[in-house]
């Protein structure tokens, strides 16, 4: 993804960032609730990810993609399951399939689904969008403010940091990790370098009117009744997926 | 340390949810009270410093491998406590949210177990009243591994309870927390000896950057603060594992209960109306007991697959609409 597009999102999005904010909460508490053991409901959730990827504008591979380099520690946690849990769960043409294999199964999914889901919030509608509808539902500006403030000079702090690996290279140290000691130094350096642009940050900001709030943040986006019918159609097929017999109607026999 | 969602229970992950904004909001109003205006943007820089701090690897002594800060009694120290649980609270929202690092809904628990247990815990308790500046440099270096330590071990043991109660893994619960505290031991003091080569840096090149200032100031309290608000969070918590946990009946099976005397249905409380339901159901599903059935699975696999075929379709024909026009 794009810096550009990590900022302000794809623009795809067909309903507002507030409301996508809201399904994606209600995806994951829902997805989250099911039991690890019924893998064939939870299953019934991918369905979000790969018909909401390509409605904002994402192609479902690359999503699927990217949600795998979380794996490796769900994978170290999850596989205790087969070890532990041995009892019989189905059988499969005479091979016996044990519980901790479907839970581990199961953890699997729910890590990719929940990370997917993240994935399609933050790429359609973008960072900017997401502190905006922080901010629309009432968390403080305080934290919304730091949010942005994070995110926009993470980038400058990196490049500062980059700058002095490059300045420290040229002096003849070689690339890789440095010794406890010379890292205490290059980090309070960095510090110092840090308290120093803060300052003048800080005079910036009051000279272009600062009160408290960054005026991006207060940009309204007017809630409209097409998200309202959104929210409420997917939130509905959310709990049909939960609670309703889908999986037993569609499975095979 | 960073929980993902898979490993969450729903009831869980709301609570610790529902405590962690709290928390976020008494350190809102705190430090728009308390703190001046240039706090607010030495706040946001020291968010992305931490970032920067976070990309330069250092060698551990003594092993040969090499790790990197995680910052939460560092920023705890340069900020104070509140101000410090803010600013690592944003870096954790942000890694979540651009790097996928740590899921939405374990967000809450992510923020107790990382920024709360060093920034609020181990710092106003351990390391405020222990070290005094200016310190000798072995004092600094001990203090900043001993609340090193016992944050991120608070931090593991947080993250035991949690996985424990939500009832996702396997892992049995002895082994899990001492395989967990038992790697955080020697995190914390890694973290520990990083914390102290800064702190000694600062003291030695702006020593007045360490004394209490301005921002500061949201400290004064944070001790009480501290132990209130983790007696409420502790009683949040309670509260959700014990609803997890009741053996009393829920609202359907007490009304069942009170209507038929017992909460358990037998044939004889089952119409007819209800009889022909079920015989539909049954009629309907080609596996009854599909949950956790292959065939259950399978079908849904297979369905999965047909909708992701359909929809790269329709992509496809509108990228080529899209190439025509």
């Amino acid at each position: 993804m794009s810096l550009r597009a990590m900022h302000s999102g794809t623009g795809h999005s067909p309903i507002s960032a507030l409301a996508l904010l809201i399904v994606t909460l209600l995806y994951l508490g829902l997805m989250l609730s099911v039991a690890p053991e019924a893998l064939a409901r939870l299953l019934w959730f991918a369905l979000y990810p790969i018909v909401m990827a390509p409605v904002a504008g994402e192609d479902y591979g690359h999503i699927f993609c990217r949600s795998l380099v979380v794996l490796p520690f769900v994978l170290l946690i999850g596989i205790f399951n087969p070890i532990y849990q041995t009892e019989p769960a189905f059988t499969v043409s005479g091979v016996i399939v044990s519980r901790g294999w479907v839970t581990f199964v199961s953890i699997v999914v729910r890590t990719l689904l929940s990370v997917q889901a993240l994935l399609i919030l933050v790429d359609s509608v973008g960072f900017v969008g997401l502190c905006q509808s922080l901010h629309r539902i009432g968390v403080p500006s305080v934290l919304t403010t730091q949010l942005m403030m994070v995110y926009r000079y993470m980038t400058v702090l990196l490049q500062e940091s980059l700058d002095m690996t490059r300045a420290r290279q040229a002096r003849g140290y070689r690339g890789g990790s440095m010794s406890l000691s010379m890292w205490g130094s290059y980090c309070g350096q960095l510090f110092l370098r840090t308290v120093a642009r803060s300052e003048r940050v800080h005079r910036a900001m009051l000279a272009r009117g600062f009160d408290g709030v960054i005026p991006v943040l207060k940009e309204n986006k007017t809630w409209s009744g097409r998200d309202t019918a959104a929210v409420i159609v997917i939130a509905s097929i959310f709990i049909l997926f939960r609670w309703g017999p889908l999986p037993a109607l569609f499975a095979l026999g | 340390m960073h929980m993902s969602d898979a490993l969450l229970s729903a009831p869980v992950a709301v609570a610790a949810d529902i405590v962690a904004a709290g928390l976020l909001v008494a350190a809102s109003l705190r430090i728009k009270k308390n703190a001046s205006d240039s706090a607010v943007a030495l706040m946001g820089v020291m968010g992305a410093f931490i970032f920067a701090a976070q990309m330069v690897n250092f060698s551990v002594p003594g092993t040969g491998s090499s790790g990197h800060i995680v910052g939460g009694v560092l920023l705890g120290a340069l900020l104070g406590p509140w101000a410090g649980f803010l600013t690592l609270t944003s870096v954790l929202i942000i890694q979540c949210l651009i790097f996928a690092d740590g899921g939405l809904m374990a967000l809450g628990c992510n923020v107790l177990n990382m920024a709360a247990m060093t920034t609020l815990v181990a710092y106003p308790l351990v390391m405020r009243p222990l070290l005094h500046y200016p310190a000798v440099s072995w004092k600094v270096m001990a203090v900043s591994v001993l609340t090193c330590v016992v944050g991120l071990e608070l931090g593991a043991c947080m993250v035991t309870v949690e996985t424990i109660a939500s009832h996702i893994t396997a892992l049995p619960p002895a082994r899990f927390f001492l395989l967990m505290t038992g790697i955080h031991l020697a995190i914390g003091v890694v973290e520990g000896l990083a914390t102290g080569a800064v702190l000694l840096f600062v003291q030695r090149s702006r020593p007045e950057l360490l004394q209490p200032s301005a921002i500061h100031r949201d400290t004064r309290h944070s001790v009480r603060g501290a132990v209130i608000t983790f007696a409420v969070a502790a009683v949040v918590i309670a509260g959700g594992l014990a609803f997890l946990a009741s053996e009393d009946p829920d609202g359907l099976e007490w009304s069942i209960e009170r209507i038929a005397g017992t909460s358990e249905l037998t044939a004889e409380h089952v119409g007819v109306l209800s009889q022909a339901a079920e015989t539909t159901q049954q009629s309907t599903a080609l596996m009854p007991d599909y949950e956790g059935s292959f065939a259950g699975i399978a079908g849904t696999v297979m369905v999965l697959i047909l909708v992701w075929a359909l929809s790269s379709l329709l992509i496809r024909s509108r990228r080529r609409q899209r190439e025509g026009a």
